[in-house]
C-alpha cells in the first residue's frame, strides 16, 4: 500500500503558500485556545461570583477573592460564625518535633527510672505478672509517652498512675518511653504469641464487623497500618488489663482516646466480646 | 462511488462540530443556571487547619463537634479519622440551609450523603465545607468514600434529617441524635 | 524473526501477562465485595489485590502496550528501521525490572496504597522506585519516537508524516508533559517520605501534582486505540479514511487539552478554588471534542467501506461491513461502549453533576467501560491484526478471536451498567465489605452480583485472549505470508497541510501557556502560602 504521494516542496506546496496555511492555522489555534481560556476564566473568576454574591452579601472584591481561593469560603454563601471554645480530651499531639522526644529519650535515665518507679508494678523486665497491670516491654514509645502524659495532665485517670506520672518531669516521660520501647525488646513480651479464639472473635479481630461499623482490630493495631500514632501493640498484653480498658472505654470512664475511636468501638462490642478479644490478644506463649 | 470533495468533507465535519458544540453548550448552560439560581459551586473552601493539632484547636475539639445553631446559621462540624466519623450521628433540619465543616487529623477521607448532592473530599490541612439544604426527612448514610486504610469499609456516619419542629437546640445551641 | 518483531512481542506479552493476572484478581475482588462469601476476605488482602490490579492495569499493561505498538508503528509506517534499537531493549529491561521491583512490596503488603497512592499513606520506597523505572523506560521510548519522526522528516522534506506515526509521536510528546506531575510528586514528596527523610508531607500539593498526570495518562492509553481507528480499521473494513486532516487534528487536540484539565479529578477537593475548577472544566469540554470528531470521521470511513460493499440506504452500509474481521468488530463494539463511557465522562466533567457521582461506583463504572471497554478492546484488535505479521503464523480459527471480543464487550457492559446504577444511588468506592443488612445497601446486592457475573465473563475472555495469542506462536498453525502493513489510505491524502499538523512546535508552546494558566497558581499557592502538613503515615 503506497504512502501519500511525495511532494517536492512542503506538504502545502510552495513555501509562501505553506507560510500562509501555517499562519492561518496558527491564528485559528490561538484564537480557539484564547476564547476557551477567556470564557472559562471570566465565567469562573468574575461572572459567577458576581451573580452569586447577592446571596452571600459580599462585595465584588470579596466574592472574587473567594472564587480565586485567596480567601476561605464560598462566593455564594456566608461563612458560619466561629465556634465556641471547649476543652480538648488530651493535650498530646504529634508532629515531628514532639515525636522526636520519645525517640530521643535518654534510655539510661529511662532504665534508672524504670527500676525505681515502674518495676514494682510493671515487673523487673517490663513483663507484668499481675494480669490487671499492663506489660510495657516492647510497647511503642509513642503509646507509652502519650499515656504517661495523659496521666500527668489528668486526661486519663488512675489513682496510682496519676501520682506516679505527676511526680515525673516531662523529660523523664520521654526517657521511660524510649527505654521500654527499645531496651526491653530482648524480652519480647509483646508480639510473639499463639493466638486462638472463637471464630467470630477472630473475625472481628482480622476482618471487623461492617454491620456494627467495627473496623478490624488489626486495621489499626498492626504497627504502621492504620490508626493514630499512639496506637498500642496488643499481642501478648495482659488479658485483665485489656478487658478493663475496653470496659472503661465503653462506659466513658476512660476518654483519652482522641476523637473517641476506642470509646465508639468498645460500646458497640458486647461485654462478652470485650472479654474474648482480650483473651484472644493475650494469646499463649 | 461518489466520494465527497475535500471541501465537502471539511464542511460535514464542521456541521458535526456544531452539533458537538451544541451538546456541550447545553451542559454549560445547566451548570451556569445551577450556579446562579441555586448558588451551587463545587466545595472549594480554601481554609487551612493543622491536622497535627486538630483536637487541640478551638473549632474541632471533641465537645464542639456535631450540629450547632448560632442565630440563623446551622453548622455541622465533624471529624473524619481512621476509622470513624465523630459524631457518628448528626441531626439536620429539613428545608433549612446547613453548612457542614469537616477536617481530618490523619489521612485523606471523603464523604457523600446518599440521596443528596453533598460530596466532598476531606484533606488533612484543610477544612472542607459544604453548603446544602436537606429536602427529605429520614436517616441518610454518610460513608467515607475515599480509601483511608484497612478500616475504610467500616467507616460511615448517619445524617438524621428531621422536621424543623423536631429540631430543638439545647442551651448551648447544640442538637444531638436521640439514640447515637 | 527480525529484531523489531522480538521487541514488539516482548513488550506486548509483558503487558498482556500483567493484564491477565489483574483480570483474575479483579474477579476475586468483586466476589469479596458481593453478598456472597469469598475466601481470604480480610481487608489487607483485598486492598493488596486492588493495589496490584490497579498497578498492573494502569501502569504495566498500558505502558508496555503503548511502547511495543509504538515501536512497531515507527518502523512500519515510516518504512525505515527503528533508530536506536539497542536503547529500546535497554528501556524494556528497565521497565520490566521496575515492574518486578514494584511487585515485591505489593506482595509483601508493604505498599497497599492503591495505584493512585494518595499520601499521607506511604508504602515502601521500593514500590515507588519500581514505578519510577517504568516511567523512565517510557521516556526512552518517547525519545525514540521523536528521533524516528525527526529523521524521517529530514529525509522526506515537505512530506506529510504518515498519520499513524504522527499520532504515535503526539502521544509521546503528550506523555513527556504528562509524567512531569507524578515524577515531581514521587521524586520530591513521596520518596523522601518513604525513606524517612521527611516526616510530614504537603497533601494538597501531592494531590495536585498527581492530578496533572491523572487525566492525561488516560489519553496516553487511548491514543493507540485511536491510531487503530484512523489507520487500521478503515483498511480492514475495505474502505478509506474519511479525513486525514481530522485524524491529525484529533491527535493534536488530545495533546493540547488532555493536560490542563486534571483538576476535574479534584472538583470535590478543598485545596482549590471554584475559579480554577471552572477554568479547567471549560478546558475539559474541549478534550471531549476530539472524541466527537473521531466518532464522526470513523463512522464516515466505515460508511465508505459499507457502501463499497453494496450497502444502500441510510443505514444499509452497516450490515454490509465485514464484521467477521476482528478489527472491524472491535471498532463497532468500541464505539457502542463509547456512547456510554463518553456520556458518563460528560457528566463527570460537569462539576454540579460530579457531586452526585464522585467516588461512587459510577466512577469505577466509567473508567472500566471507557478504558477497559473501548480502549482495551482495540488493544485486542491491534494484537490480532499485527500478531501474524510478528510471528509468521496465522490464526487457525478467527472465530475464536471474534468470540473473545464479543465476550469482552458483553462482559464489560454486564459488569459496568449495574455499577453506574448503584453509583447513582450512592454506593461508594474501594470497599472490601458492605453491610448488606442495611436496606439501601441490600438493594444493591443483586446488582453487585450481576456485576460479578460480568467480571467472570471478562476473566474468561481475558484467558481466551491469551490462548488466542499463544496459538499464533505455534508452528501447527497455518503459515502467514508476511506482507506490508496495510495502513488506511485517506480519501484525500493530505494536501495543503500546515506545519502544525505535521509537527508539534506550536502545540508545545500552547501546552506550556495553558499549563501556566491552569496549573500555575494552583501549584504556586502551595509555596506562596503553604498549608499545614500532615504526618507521613508509613505502611510498613
Amino acid at each position: 500500500m503506497a504512502e501519500h504521494p511525495p511532494s517536492d516542496q512542503t506538504p502545502a506546496g510552495a513555501p509562501a503558500e505553506q507560510a500562509a496555511v501555517d499562519r492561518h492555522w496558527r491564528r485559528l489555534a490561538l484564537a480557539a485556545v484564547g476564547v476557551a481560556v477567556a470564557v472559562g476564566g471570566l465565567l469562573g473568576f468574575v461572572i459567577i461570583p458576581a451573580g452569586q454574591r447577592e446571596h452571600s452579601h459580599l462585595s465584588m472584591d470579596a466574592a472574587m477573592r473567594r472564587a480565586a481561593g485567596l480567601e476561605a469560603g464560598s462566593p455564594a454563601h456566608p461563612q458560619p460564625p466561629a465556634a465556641i471554645n471547649s476543652l480538648p480530651v488530651s493535650q498530646v499531639s504529634w508532629d515531628p518535633a514532639i515525636m522526636q522526644r520519645p525517640a530521643a529519650g535518654n534510655t539510661a535515665r529511662g532504665a534508672e527510672l524504670a527500676g525505681q518507679v515502674c518495676a514494682a508494678c510493671h515487673g523487673e523486665t517490663g513483663l507484668s505478672v499481675t494480669s490487671a497491670i499492663p506489660s510495657l516491654a516492647g510497647q511503642t514509645s509513642y503509646a507509652i509517652y502519650k499515656q504517661l502524659h495523659d496521666f500527668r495532665t489528668g486526661a486519663r485517670v488512675q489513682p496510682d498512675m496519676t501520682a506516679v506520672a505527676q511526680s515525673l518531669a516531662v523529660g523523664d516521660l520521654a526517657s521511660i518511653a524510649a527505654y521500654y520501647a527499645a531496651a526491653s525488646q530482648q524480652y519480647a513480651a509483646l508480639g510473639m504469641r499463639d493466638l486462638s479464639g472463637e471464630t467470630e472473635i477472630v473475625r472481628v479481630a482480622w476482618e471487623g464487623d461492617t454491620r456494627r461499623r467495627i473496623p478490624a482490630c488489626m486495621s489499626c493495631h498492626t504497627n504502621g497500618v492504620g490508626g493514630p500514632i499512639e496506637t498500642p501493640a496488643l499481642l501478648g498484653q495482659n488479658r485483665e488489663y485489656m478487658a478493663a480498658q475496653l470496659n472503661a472505654y465503653a462506659s466513658g470512664a476512660r476518654k483519652n482516646d482522641v476523637y473517641g475511636r476506642m470509646r465508639d468501638i468498645s460500646r458497640r462490642l458486647t461485654p462478652h466480646e470485650r472479654e474474648q478479644l482480650a483473651r484472644y490478644f493475650q494469646g499463649t506463649l | 462511488m461518489p466520494i465527497a470533495s475535500e471541501r465537502d468533507v471539511i464542511r460535514s465535519e464542521l456541521r458535526w462540530g456544531l452539533i458537538t458544540a451544541a451538546t456541550v453548550g447545553v451542559i454549560f448552560i445547566a451548570i451556569l443556571s445551577a450556579a446562579f439560581a441555586w448558588q451551587m459551586n463545587p466545595p472549594s473552601n480554601v481554609e487551612f487547619i493543622d491536622p497535627k493539632t486538630l483536637h487541640l484547636s478551638d473549632e474541632f475539639t471533641e465537645a464542639n463537634l456535631g450540629t450547632q445553631v448560632q442565630g440563623d446559621a446551622i453548622a455541622i462540624r465533624m471529624i473524619a479519622s481512621q476509622f470513624a466519623f465523630l459524631p457518628r450521628c448528626v441531626v439536620a433540619p429539613r428545608g433549612r440551609p446547613v453548612t457542614l465543616r469537616l477536617a481530618s487529623p490523619d489521612v485523606i477521607h471523603g464523604i457523600l450523603v446518599t440521596g443528596t448532592n453533598v460530596n466532598t473530599m476531606v484533606v488533612p490541612g484543610y477544612i472542607s465545607q459544604v453548603h446544602t439544604t436537606f429536602t427529605k426527612t429520614g436517616d441518610l448514610l454518610m460513608p467515607c468514600h475515599e480509601f483511608c486504610g484497612m478500616g475504610h469499609s467500616q467507616m460511615w456516619a448517619t445524617v438524621r434529617v428531621v422536621e424543623p419542629e423536631a429540631f430543638k437546640a439545647d442551651a448551648q445551641g447544640k442538637v444531638a441524635c436521640a439514640q447515637p | 524473526m527480525r529484531s523489531l518483531e522480538r521487541l514488539t512481542l516482548a513488550h506486548l506479552w509483558t503487558g498482556f501477562v500483567a493484564f491477565a493476572i489483574a483480570c483474575l484478581l479483579g474477579v476475586w475482588q468483586m466476589w469479596v465485595r458481593s453478598p456472597l462469601t469469598a475466601p481470604l476476605s480480610t481487608p489487607d488482602r483485598y486492598y493488596q489485590s486492588v493495589t496490584a490490579h490497579g498497578v498492573s492495569m494502569a501502569y504495566l499493561l498500558t505502558t508496555f502496550f503503548v511502547m511495543g505498538f509504538g515501536y512497531y508503528v515507527a518502523e512500519t509506517s515510516l518504512a525505515r528501521p527503528l533508530p536506536g534499537k539497542r536503547w529500546a531493549w535497554i528501556a524494556y529491561g528497565l521497565g520490566l525490572t521496575g515492574g518486578l521491583i514494584a511487585a515485591i512490596p505489593i506482595l509483601l503488603n508493604q505498599a497497599t496504597v492503591l495505584y493512585t497512592f494518595y499520601p499521607p499513606l506511604t508504602g515502601s520506597a521500593l514500590f515507588y522506585l519500581g514505578l519510577v523505572l517504568v516511567v523512565v523506560a517510557s521516556w526512552i521510548w518517547c525519545a525514540q519516537m521523536l528521533v524516528a519522526m525527526a529523521q524521517w522528516k529530514r529525509s522526506h522534506p515537505g512530506q506529510a508524516v504518515p498519520l499513524a506515526m504522527f499520532g504515535t509521536t503526539a502521544n509521546a510528546v503528550m506523555w513527556l508533559w504528562t509524567t512531569v506531575g507524578v515524577a515531581v510528586e514521587v521524586l520530591f514528596l513521596i520518596l523522601p517520605a518513604a525513606v524517612g527523610l521527611t516526616e510530614t508531607i504537603d497533601v494538597g500539593l501531592s494531590r495536585t501534582l498527581f492530578s496533572w498526570t491523572l487525566h492525561a495518562i488516560v489519553y496516553f492509553w487511548l491514543i493507540p486505540a485511536y491510531i487503530a481507528f484512523y489507520t487500521m480499521a478503515p483498511e480492514e473494513a475495505g474502505g478509506r479514511l474519511y479525513s486525514d486532516t481530522m485524524g491529525r487534528l484529533t491527535f493534536v487536540l488530545f495533546l493540547v487539552y488532555s493536560l490542563p484539565v486534571g483538576m476535574h479529578h479534584l472538583f470535590m477537593d478543598p485545596e482549590h478554588s471554584t475559579g480554577f475548577k471552572f477554568l479547567q472544566m471549560t478546558l475539559t469540554v474541549l478534550v471531549a471534542v476530539p472524541t466527537f470528531l473521531t466518532v464522526f470521521t470513523i463512522s464516515a470511513s466505515m460508511e465508505i467501506a459499507g457502501r463499497l460493499r453494496g450497502g444502500k440506504g441510510l443505514f444499509g452500509w452497516i450490515a454490509t461491513l465485514p464484521w467477521e474481521r476482528p478489527m472491524v468488530l472491535a471498532t463497532g463494539l468500541a464505539f457502542f461502549m463509547l456512547w456510554f463511557g463518553g456520556g458518563g465522562g460528560l457528566i463527570n466533567m460537569s462539576f454540579g453533576m460530579n457531586a452526585m457521582v464522585h467516588n461512587t461506583s459510577w466512577v469505577t463504572a466509567h473508567f472500566h467501560l471507557i478504558f477497559g471497554g473501548t480502549v482495551v478492546i482495540m488493544y485486542f484488535a491491534i494484537a490480532y491484526t499485527i500478531w501474524p505479521k510478528l510471528t509468521g503464523w496465522q490464526s487457525p480459527n478467527i472465530s475464536l478471536q471474534r468470540l473473545q471480543i464479543w465476550l469482552w464487550a458483553i462482559g464489560m457492559m454486564v459488569m459496568t451498567l449495574p455499577w453506574h446504577w448503584t453509583g447513582l444511588q450512592g454506593q461508594w468506592r474501594r470497599i472490601a465489605a458492605f453491610d448488606y443488612s442495611n436496606p439501601l445497601i441490600a438493594s444493591w446486592g443483586p446488582w453487585v452480583i450481576v456485576s460479578l457475573i460480568g467480571g467472570i465473563i471478562l476473566a474468561v475472555s481475558a484467558l481466551l485472549f491469551v490462548w488466542n495469542l499463544v496459538t499464533l506462536h505455534r508452528s501447527s498453525s497455518p503459515r502467514f505470508a508476511v506482507g506490508e502493513v496495510p495502513y488506511a489510505e485517506a480519501v484525500h491524502p493530505p494536501g495543503r497541510l500546515p506545519a502544525s499538523l505535521n509537527g508539534f512546535g506550536l502545540w508545545n508552546v500552547i501546552v506550556a501557556v495553558l499549563m501556566l494558566l491552569a496549573y500555575g497558581y494552583p501549584i504556586a499557592q502551595f509555596f506562596i502560602d503553604p498549608p499545614p502538613q500532615a504526618v507521613v503515615h508509613r505502611l510498613h
